[in-house]
Parts: C-alpha cells; structure tokens; sequence
C-alpha cells in the first residue's frame, strides 16, 4: 500500500507508535497525536524552546547565528517578549486591516484574470504575503518588492536545503532597517523595536534582531503554502467553491479548515529537559523530540473523517497554529489573509481550472510529506 | 429576542440583544466589544473569546463538551465559570445572561 503523502504519519499514529526523523547527527522521535501533541506544546518545563536555532528542524545554525525571538525561549522570559510584539501581531484584528487586505487580493485578481494562467504561488501568493506584511508592520509598500524577490522560504533558494548566502539577504536587511529606524524613527516595527522597553531596558541589538528574523521567516512559506493549497483545492473541487459562493459565512470555518487539512507548518522541536520515553524511543536530556502538528490535526478520535475537508467543520481544534506559549502570534494575519482570498474570490471570480500543478515534498529525516506547491498554474475566469 | 449583559474587566457594563441561535461570541463581536477577540472566527479552535459566566447562570448554561474543556486549558487565566463565548448559543431560556469579560485574551 502506497503511503499517502498528505499524512505520512497515519499507521504510526494509529497503531500509538512513533516515526523517527533521522538527520545524519540526530533522530528526531515524532509526537504524533492530539492530545499527546497538546500536552507537550503546554509542557515547557520539560519540552523547552530554550534553544537557539534548534526549535526548528531542521535546525537552522548553518543559517542564522541569532536565536529567534520569542520562539526559542521559555516562560517567562518568553512570555515578556511575547507582550512586546504582540500590538503588531494583533492590528489584523482591527476592523480597518481587512478592507486593505482585501484589496491586495482584488489587484492581484484583477491581474490574474487578464492572463491565460498565472502561477498561484510565485504570481499571487508571494506577493500577497509580502504586500500584506507592509501593512502588518506598518511599513511602506514598496518594501515588499525586495521581500518578494527573496522567494517563498527567505532560507532556502531551492529543494529543502538551507541556504547561507538567502539568509545573509535577511540579516543585512534587519541591520539596515534597523540603523534605519535609529536615525530616522517611524511608527513601524523596527522604530517599535528600539523603543521597546524589556525588564525596565530597552531591547538589545540581538535581541531586536532575533524577533525580526522570525518575523520575516515565519510566517513566509507557511502563509504562501496556506493560500496556494487553498486555491489548489478550490479549482480541483469546484462544488467547494460554489459552496462558499452559496454560503459566504462558511468563509472562517474554511479557512480553519484549510489551515487543520493542509498544515503548512508540519512540526516544531522541543529540546528534552529529561530522560523521555516516545512510544520506546528513549530521548536523552538535551536531545530533541517533534510536535507534529500535521498528524495531531488527522487524529480520528478527535476530528471525524479527518482526511476530508469539511468547509463547515466545527468545531475545529486543530494545531495548525500550535498550541499552547508559542502559539502562532502571526495567525491573526494568516486568517485575515485567507479569508480575504475566499471572500474575493467568490465575489469575483466564477471558475479556477487547474492547468498544471508540481506538488512541493518536504523531506522530514526520511519522511515525505506534501506541502504547498513548487508551481500551480490556475486560470481565474470572471 | 434575549438580553446578554457583558461586564468588562474594568467594571463597565453592556446590555445587548442577541438572537437566539447566535452566540455569545457573536453578540460580542457585532457590538465592538473588543475583550472578545474570537480570532479563529467561533470554530473553537483558537481559545480567544474566553469569558466568565456569572455564578448565577452556571447552573443554567448548558456544559462545556470535551473540546472546549480541552480548549480552556490554554485560556488566560481560566478559573471557575469560564467557558469559551462561541460555544455558548443563546436561547430564550438564557435571556438575562451575565458574563464577565477576562482582561485580556492573550
């Protein structure tokens, strides 16, 4: 029997075992299900964040020297840092974000639907993503033509390995706009930086730098992989489209749905403070083990038909934003980003016909898993 | 149609009329009532219109089920009464409903 590629993790999970991701220096015992899942992301005196460039895995020293903030570090320093930010990670909460967000859409609709075809990742997910940041970080929108020409994953050019000379693109441009917003303060994110106050002290250098790179790197590929599986599902099933054109109010559940069924973040890593046993795999204090939120968002005991996407599902406890501390502080954005998409899309646009699609594999340590697309070419029809 | 009184975190009140068969949660968000943030929309996958149901209504509010249960473990600051507003549908039974709001969701 073929593994399917949406949930590699399935026979593991339902026969209450583990899958191991192997990297040549390091296996990675898997946590695979729900409620074993939820428990460890709240858990961070034993599965700690407390590890620069090790939270993600792969792990990113090759990439980056600075530890991202606040992902990879625990209560309460974490939770101090979290308050920091967290003013801008809320404005699309506002009422006044969605009207620019959708507009964003309504350009890049309106340029989609001249052409033949347009690529769904590299011609209107991209974009989106990075048109929307300007406005999450209260920047200009012209930064988001650099941020574009960075490609989907702002550490990888190509395939999944890791890209030195990309990430270098990154850390010179924190720097500048760093030195930037120091000379010449606004009210974006970097002047925020320097007049954030930690502990009775302003944010260190490293420290700033640290919560802008996982504010660029974060929420990147996850949000294009989010919008293009999206609309990849939509032109392959054209009843979900007429569905949500019939029902527009299923618009937040479907895009619950969508963040539970495609899980464009896999898994994070948690870094043991004990000795653990992973269904027999014995980790070691130090070594590290996987949330894997993929397979926590399959689990059949707490999603029925969980391999069906149910534009109406509610209720939807699904762990594509984490769970827990860490929880994902850009999922507001995300949410406000596809519903955007769905709600323009079914005002506007009468048919999405797939042309071509190369499914993206992510390599997890001997694992494949199908996340986003390398290439999805769609014809918008109004 | 029923009556839902909301009392922020800083005392003040909010007398709304929400429809049966709408949410608390709903109530909250039509009416500008920004404690309630509800960011994943009322899928109950999100944990961010957390409120407290007065002491009074407790008994009268049908329970929580295992996912909201499950849910209210990552709310800020969960104590007794707490419940997640979107899983509480409004029903004639419950007009006159008081719920006090958390300072803050996050």
């Amino acid at each position: 029997m073929s593994i399917d590629k949406t949930d590699p993790f399935r026979e593991a999970r339902e026969s209450d075992r583990t899958v191991v991701a192997n990297y040549s220096d390091e296996r990675i015992p898997m946590i695979l299900r729900h409620r074993e899942v939820r428990l460890a992301a709240r858990d961070w005196q034993t599965y700690s964040s407390d590890a620069p460039c090790r939270v993600p895995i792969p792990e990113e020293s090759d990439v980056r020297q600075v530890r991202q903030l606040p992902i990879e570090v625990d209560p309460p320093e974490h939770t101090d840092y979290r308050k920091l930010v967290l003013p801008f990670f809320q404005r699309p909460l506002d009422p006044t974000m969605a009207p620019k967000i959708e507009a964003l859409v309504d350009t890049l609709l309106s340029e989609a639907m001249t052409k033949t075809s347009v690529d769904v990742v590299a011609e209107f997910a991209l974009p989106l993503q990075s048109r929307a940041l300007t406005h999450l970080l209260n920047m200009p929108m012209e930064e988001s033509e650099l941020w574009i020409s960075w490609g989907t994953h702002v550490f990888r050019t190509g395939g999944d390995s890791l890209d030195t000379e990309q990430a270098g693109a990154l850390d010179r441009y924190i720097e500048q706009q760093l030195d930037r917003a120091e000379d010449n303060p606004g009210a974006d994110f970097f002047s925020e930086l320097h007049r954030a106050q930690f502990k009775g002290r302003g944010l260190t250098r490293e420290e700033m730098t640290g919560i802008a790179n996982l504010t660029f790197a974060g929420g990147r590929d996850t949000i294009i992989n989010l919008v293009s599986s999206g609309l990849g599902y939509l032109a392959q099933n054209p009843k979900a489209l007429q569905q949500l054109r019939e029902n527009p109010s299923l618009i937040n559940t479907a895009t619950e749905e969508f963040v539970r069924y495609f899980s464009p973040k896999t898994h994070i890593g948690r870094v043991a403070t004990k000795t653990l046993d992973i269904k027999g795999e014995a980790v070691e204090v130090d070594q590290r083990v996987s949330l894997c939120w993929a397979s926590a968002n399959r689990d059949a005991s707490v999603f029925e038909a969980p391999a069906e996407v149910r534009l109406d599902r509610k209720p939807n406890p699904h762990l594509g934003f984490g769970h827990g501390p860490h929880s994902c502080l850009g999922a507001p954005q995300a949410r406000l980003v596809m519903r955007s998409v769905l709600k323009r899309l079914v005002e506007r646009v009468s048919t999405l016909e797939l042309i071509t699609a190369e499914q993206a594999i992510e390599q997890i340590g001997g694992i494949e898993r199908n996340v986003g697309f390398e290439q999805l070419h769609i014809r918008f029809s109004e | 149609m029923p009556l839902v009184k909301y009392i922020q975190h800083d005392g003040s009140e909010r007398q709304i009329e929400v429809e049966v068969g709408q949410t608390v949660m709903q109530g909250a968000v039509d009416n500008m009532i920004d404690a309630i943030a509800a960011e994943c929309g009322g899928a109950c996958s999100c944990a961010t219109c957390h409120c407290y149901v007065d002491e009074s209504w407790r008994s009268k509010v049908p329970p929580a089920n295992d996912i909201e249960t499950e849910m209210l473990e990552c709310a800020v600051e969960p104590a007794a009464g707490s419940r997640l507003s979107c899983q509480i549908t409004v029903t004639d039974e419950l007009d006159g409903l008081v719920v006090h709001l958390p300072e803050s969701q996050y």
